[in-house]
């Protein structure tokens, strides 16, 4: 017997609505009880374990969604753990392709009779597309899935990597390096496919590192291309100048490669397919006015925007920069200035999601405000390795800077995400696509200021970026939330969880009662008070949740 | 004792490389003549162009006679010559890797290295040497070190002037692409859209098909 429908739905939860894409990100989204409707329909049989519309069990413990309630990296159980190894690869492989560039500059530069200026704007170019395509990205997802949004992505700009082996003058290159970087959306498309596929409660652990080993294919690339383009020019015995351009196949046929084998063996949900899944149910749409005015005026989006654009965008310029510095100013030949780049990007191994981790053991221990403190010195230690990177000279001490500065800024991206949750319940998908956005536009910026001008040698423009980093991340100290107090002021006595999450919704709708979600959502976020307060208000927050939804059955 | 004569010994070749990495540019005595000139082309007022892997350039050189060098020296130091292309000002432009630098080991103005010849203090010193195919575009100058028996710098020779902006040669580079890499991307990009169009039409079918069997 179907179960009947219910007659509202989570807030946001709604498909298409902006907002709804980013569900999960963070991953400290509230997990609700079954009685909520899904976006699907499913019948589990008591006591029968959990099987997906065609009658598969499940080989992972699910919740009642059918999402995972464990992460298993070293397997590739259908769907769950599938999708998640698809949709980290996918995104690395499209870091891969939009840097591929960089580590074969010296060869480019001189077919291409690129100056500097001619450089610093395709290295803008190649991460302003992705501004605009991360957020349109969201939109594809909730009506397309992450499957086809992805995919698609890939295949459409695929063409784009094997132009670059035809382009011929400066203009050509930057509108080829242009068009292949509209792939980096695929950040949203992961980070979706990975809160369509995780319990909340270990979303983040997913979201984290997928993001973090998809970065690293920024690094990755750094060591294969140089790689490849020196066993074509001895193995095969062709010439600098056309070496580079057959080496542009291996981005491009990989990036084919994999946009089929997401859409063969890609599932968006873990019952199946968008197209394969009826749905039912009415659903509230939530007002799109209003989920986008309470993110404009909210201006802890602006002030993170800015912060995640000096630590991502710091991280997206250095990849565009880094070989070539180290080629010029060290005098390596090209696979050692590509391997110590290499070693930049490949830190994200580790680095953001141990960012997330110090996010979360400081705010165990001292709440929100533990978070902006973390955020804050370790964005501000990173602009502070960076302005040593551009001052140091010999190749030793500045690689050992490298990877200082490289684990700072990553880990920032980490704690900016563990902020980011709690600014809004109502608008949380568009801030955290603002502040993604606001990480490409840092880096467009970055490098039109800093390297673009040959008035100066990069160096010089690594130690203005830091100084940047800086005076960027101070922001961070006026953040103040009322309920949990800022970096430097407490918190006010008479605002709680409650009242700043409900203060998104006018009284009219709180009179209907939409507001109920952001009421859950104030409860666990209780746990920001820190360890004084945090741990019994959660319980009891927990339990209020608990018999508050037995009773709305 | 013995442990004293290797660390003095290493102590002085450290010094002699400090000293020997430091030879500046305007040091040196402009002793060769140098001449250049592109095979097969008759020479003409304004920059010669030559094409990267057609073209020739023959250098020719030999010594500077007005200068008051006995012979007895220039046998005695004179041992090798060493032929570079070098960038002129107007290829360096926002170019910060053709940097020109006066210390000799800092300096990247001169890339390319075309040949490396004994000195023969003989009339008709020349080479032809064969533009390689991975020369950039950019306009040159020929520049010519003599160099004694250390491989150390010691007098020079150019094709132009001092200012660098007589006698100078364009070379036209190659743009690396071939027909074969032409149509490899064309396909492969016809392959990537044609895949995915044929997926979506795989899916509305199959929704298709499902709405219909409702």
């Amino acid at each position: 017997m179907a179960p009947t429908p219910p007659t509202w739905r989570l807030d946001n939860e709604s498909v298409g609505e902006p907002g709804s894409s980013l569900h999960g990100v963070t991953g400290h989204e509230p997990t609700f009880l079954p009685t909520i409707d899904p976006v699907h329909e499913h019948d589990d049989q008591p006591g029968a374990p959990p099987t997906d519309l065609k009658g598969r069990p499940f080989k992972l413990p699910v919740d009642s969604e059918h999402k995972a309630k464990t992460v298993r990296i070293w397997t590739i159980h259908r769907p769950h753990m599938l999708a998640f190894h698809l949709s980290w690869f996918s995104f690395m492989v499209c870091f891969f392709s939009t840097f591929a560039a960089p580590p074969l500059m010296p060869v480019i530069r001189e077919n291409l009779n690129l100056d500097k200026i001619d450089i610093g704007n395709a290295g803008v170019a190649s991460v302003a597309g992705a501004v605009v395509s991360r957020v349109l990205m969201g939109t594809i997802c909730d009506l397309l899935g992450p499957r086809f949004g992805a995919s698609s992505l890939m295949l459409i700009t695929a063409p784009a990597v094997f132009c670059m082996s035809l382009v011929t003058d400066p203009t050509g290159f930057v509108l080829v390096r242009f068009f292949i970087g509209f792939c980096l959306a695929t950040f949203v498309s992961c980070q979706f496919w990975m809160s369509s596929m995780f319990n909340t409660k270990v979303v983040g652990i997913a979201n984290g590192t997928a993001a973090g080993w998809g970065n690293m294919g920024g690094g990755i690339v750094q060591l294969v291309m140089p790689g490849v383009f020196h066993i074509i020019r001895h193995n095969i015995g062709s010439n600098d100048f056309t070496a580079w351009r057959i080496a542009f196949f291996i981005p491009g046929v990989i990036q084919v490669f994999v946009g089929i084998v997401v859409l063969i063996f890609g599932q968006d949900l873990p019952d199946g397919n968008y197209s394969e899944l009826k749905r039912k149910g009415d659903k509230v749409n939530d007002s799109f006015k209003k989920v986008f005015l309470y993110a404009v005026t909210n201006y802890r989006m602006y002030i993170f925007a800015l912060t995640y654009g000096y630590c991502f965008g710091v991280e997206l310029t250095i990849d565009n920069i880094i070989a070539q510095y180290f080629y010029d100013r060290f005098d390596l030949n090209l696979t050692t200035a590509g391997t110590v780049a290499a070693s930049f990007g490949l830190m994200n191994l580790f680095s953001r999601p141990l960012g997330g981790v110090l996010s979360d053991l400081a705010a165990a221990r001292w709440g929100m405000r533990g978070r902006l403190w973390c955020s804050w010195t370790i964005q501000t230690l990173g602009g502070i390795s960076c302005i040593i990177l551009g001052v140091v000279g010999q190749l030793g001490p500045a690689i050992v800077v490298l990877l200082l500065f490289s684990f700072f800024v990553q880990a920032a991206c980490g704690t900016t995400f563990g902020i980011i949750p709690f600014i809004s319940r109502r608008s949380l998908g568009i801030i955290s696509g603002a502040t993604g956005a606001g990480g490409n536009v840092g880096a467009v910026v970055t490098q039109a200021i800093f390297f673009l001008n040959s008035s100066y040698p990069t160096e010089r423009g690594i130690l203005y970026m830091g100084i940047m980093i800086v005076c960027c991340t101070l922001p961070v100290c006026f953040v103040y939330f009322p309920q949990w107090g800022s970096m430097f002021c407490g918190p006010s006595k008479s605002v709680t969880e409650a009242d700043y999450y409900k203060s998104e919704w006018n009284k009219d709708e709180q009179s209907r009662g939409l507001h109920k979600a952001s009421m859950k959502f104030a409860e666990n976020a209780k746990s920001e008070r820190g360890s004084q307060h945090g741990s019994i208000a959660a319980k009891e927050g927990l339990e209020d949740a608990n018999t508050k939804g037995e009773t709305a059955v | 004792m013995r442990m004293l004569i290797a660390t003095g010994a290493i102590l002085l070749c450290a010094l002699a490389t400090l000293a020997e990495g430091g030879v500046l540019l305007s040091s040196l005595q402009r002793s060769l003549v140098l001449d250049s000139q592109i095979q097969n082309q008759l020479p003409q007022p304004g920059i010669a162009m030559a094409k990267a892997g057609d073209d020739h350039l023959v250098i020719r050189w030999s010594l500077n006679t007005t200068l008051q060098q006995t012979q007895a020296d220039v046998d005695a130091i004179y041992n090798k010559v060493n032929l570079k292309l070098c960038y002129t000002p107007v290829s360096q432009t926002n170019r910060g890797w053709r940097k020109t630098n006066d210390n000799l080991t800092k300096d990247k103005s001169c890339g390319k290295a075309i040949v490396t010849q004994k000195y023969v203090d003989a009339a008709g010193n020349s080479t032809v040497w064969r533009i390689p195919k991975d020369v950039p575009g950019a306009v040159y100058f020929v520049r010519a070190y003599v160099l004694n028996a250390n491989g150390t710098q010691i007098a020079y020779g150019q094709t132009t002037n001092a200012n660098r902006t007589t006698n100078l040669i364009a070379i036209e580079p190659i743009s690396g692409r071939h027909a074969s890499i032409d149509v490899a991307a064309a396909i492969f990009s016809a392959f990537s859209i044609g895949s995915l169009l044929f997926f979506l039409v795989l899916e509305s079918m199959k929704t298709m098909k499902s709405g219909s069997s409702k």
